[in-house]
């Protein structure tokens, strides 16, 4: 869905969400997060990337072009490029593809090659693919059911590929999904020693931080620090080493 | 231009309208969403004497027209409060009332003891109704006696006006405000969130770690409204009105049934600035009804 807001357009960066207000009546009642998926700095435009998958999404799709939605953001800390990173993996699992078109943009701007893994249940799930290869990036598919790309989880080919790279320190490894895949994705970083950022998907009540509803758990801390941060703050993009995800 | 300043005992507020604890953080975080000094004050996220990290995830869930929390205190203790938060807050052009948490009566003194001597505070908010704690929480505002033993504590310490925040999960909320006003309450905050519940039937877990959770949001403001206008004719005490207020007119229903003033929570979380978009409404309605001041809308509930 493309929506029109110049601000949002210019400052958001990629890994950043927007909370919709995608009814004004009283269900949903609470702002909804989607990741900003591309946008156009120039023509004032941003997308985000959804599905149905309850009655706020069902509303969301009787939407008709020219309707207006309430939005607040951009919010949240995005992906960030640590130096000496030359060639990035973004890994997508399910709707988690979501923020990786606007990272991968971003990315290949900056002169890192971009190899793109996606995994899915199956093919009608998948995502933007048309636009990573339009853009140049690489992109390798999974489905569960075999429907497109190679059977099975998207860790799998993604594992072939990290065990025959021999650049891993020049390699990072960025990934949005569900928490069972998120955990995965840090298993990989920390079995190869490779550095990664993830993008959580979690309940939000605000989206900015008063609600405090939203707590990550910090993997190591200091004794001053506390037990958790906030995803829709801290977050949604953390270090792999900082998080310890909760089942 | 109709009055609305407010006066609840020595508290002086430029109107009616504050901001619920723990809906608003430490104010910092609205910055730029709203006009700080239109509201009629901000009562803080709860400080407790130590720093609390809070309940494991997940700490909300959505429900028709509500949400259920447990978000368990996690605040940054009086210490840090002090040092980080309250420079902000006290530089800020409104009312700021302390929302204190504690296990105990002595933790409850302690905090306040410390906040005494600093300035930029008005009043303080005795958090007696946290449903989401193991120890103290709800507890200290389910007996009368127990509540106005913890407030007459707390009272002889505190040089500034005490409001007690009340739980709705008792069977007459007037008698647990009279033990507050027995105990030296200035005023009373109610309601404090419904216990609720949900559960995944997939999984067959509760929908939120703890498993009970605080029910707020406009479904509950009926129950509210009816527990405010309880106190309002049983019990002779200033009534701050909280429950599911989203507008002016939430409010309006709130002061005619008896509170002084009103508190926004949930809807914070939505939009930040409904505070002041409530305080206009609410302004516009004294205009037309030719209420010089909000004063004389308070407890003018008409009988059939």
């Amino acid at each position: 869905m493309r929506l029109a807001c110049l601000p949002i357009a210019r400052h958001a960066h990629p890994g950043q969400f927007v909370n919709l207000k995608i009814s004004d009546g009283l269900v949903p009642l609470l702002r909804k997060p989607f990741s900003v998926c591309r946008r156009n700095a120039a023509g004032g435009w941003f997308e985000i990337l959804w599905k149905i998958v309850g009655a706020g999404t069902r509303m969301m799709s009787k939407y008709r072009r020219g309707d207006s939605v309430n939005v607040l953001g951009p919010l949240g800390k995005g992906f960030f490029l640590p130096a000496g990173t030359e060639r990035a993996i973004l890994v997508g699992g399910g709707l988690g593809v979501a923020p990786l078109p606007f990272l991968c943009e971003e990315l290949l701007q900056a002169g890192v090659q971009a190899e793109v893994f996606l995994g899915t249940r199956g093919q009608n799930e998948l995502c933007m693919v048309d636009f990573f290869e339009a853009a140049g990036a690489q992109v390798v598919i999974a489905t569960e059911d075999g429907s497109s790309g190679c059977r099975g989880k998207v860790t799998e080919p993604l594992l072939e590929e990290i065990r025959r790279s021999r650049n891993l320190a020049s390699t990072y490894l960025f990934s949005c999904g569900p928490t069972a895949f998120l955990k995965a994705m840090i298993d990989i970083t920390e079995t190869f020693a490779v550095g990664g950022q993830v993008s959580l998907e979690t309940m939000m009540g605000c989206g900015f931080g008063i609600c405090v509803g939203c707590p990550v758990q910090r993997k190591k801390r200091r004794p001053d620090e506390a037990r958790f941060q906030l995803t829709c703050i801290d977050g949604p993009v953390f270090d792999a080493r900082e998080v310890e995800l909760l089942a | 231009m109709p009055d609305l300043s407010t006066k609840i005992g020595a508290l002086h507020l430029k109107n009616p309208v504050l901001v619920a604890s723990g809906t608003f953080g430490y104010g910092k975080e609205s910055e730029g969403l709203v006009d700080f000094a239109g509201l009629g004050g901000i009562v803080t996220k709860s400080v407790s004497l130590k720093p609390r990290d809070g309940n494991p995830p997940p700490r909300i869930f959505e429900v028709p027209a509500g949400m259920l929390n447990s978000i368990g205190l996690a605040n940054v203790g009086v210490e840090t409060f002090l040092g980080e938060k309250l420079p902000f807050l006290r530089g800020l052009d409104t009312s700021i009332i302390v929302n204190v948490a504690g296990s105990t009566a002595d933790e409850f003194v302690q905090v306040v003891e410390r906040l005494e001597n600093e300035p930029g505070i008005s009043a303080y908010e005795l958090n007696f109704s946290c449903p989401n704690v193991k120890e103290g929480g709800l507890a200290l505002s389910q007996e009368a006696a127990v509540t106005q033993e913890v407030t007459r504590r707390v009272k002889t310490v505190a040089s500034r006006p005490l409001i007690v925040k009340l739980t709705p999960n008792v069977t007459r909320v007037s008698e647990i405000a009279q033990g507050a006003l027995d105990g030296g309450a200035d005023a009373v905050s109610l309601i404090n969130t419904l216990v609720g519940f949900a559960i995944n039937i997939k999984t067959r877990r509760p929908q939120i770690h703890t498993g009970t959770a605080g029910y707020s949001g406009p479904a509950i403001k009926p129950v509210a409204l009816a527990k405010v206008y309880e106190v309002a004719t049983h019990v002779q005490i200033p009534i701050i009105g909280i429950g599911g207020i989203s507008g002016p007119t939430d409010a309006l229903e709130f002061i005619i049934a008896g509170a002084t003033a009103v508190q926004i929570g949930t809807a914070n979380f939505i939009n930040p600035a409904t505070g002041t978009a409530t305080v206009a409404g609410i302004e516009a309605y004294c205009r037309e009804h030719d209420f010089h001041t909000i004063a004389e809308a308070v407890g003018s509930v008409q009988p059939w």
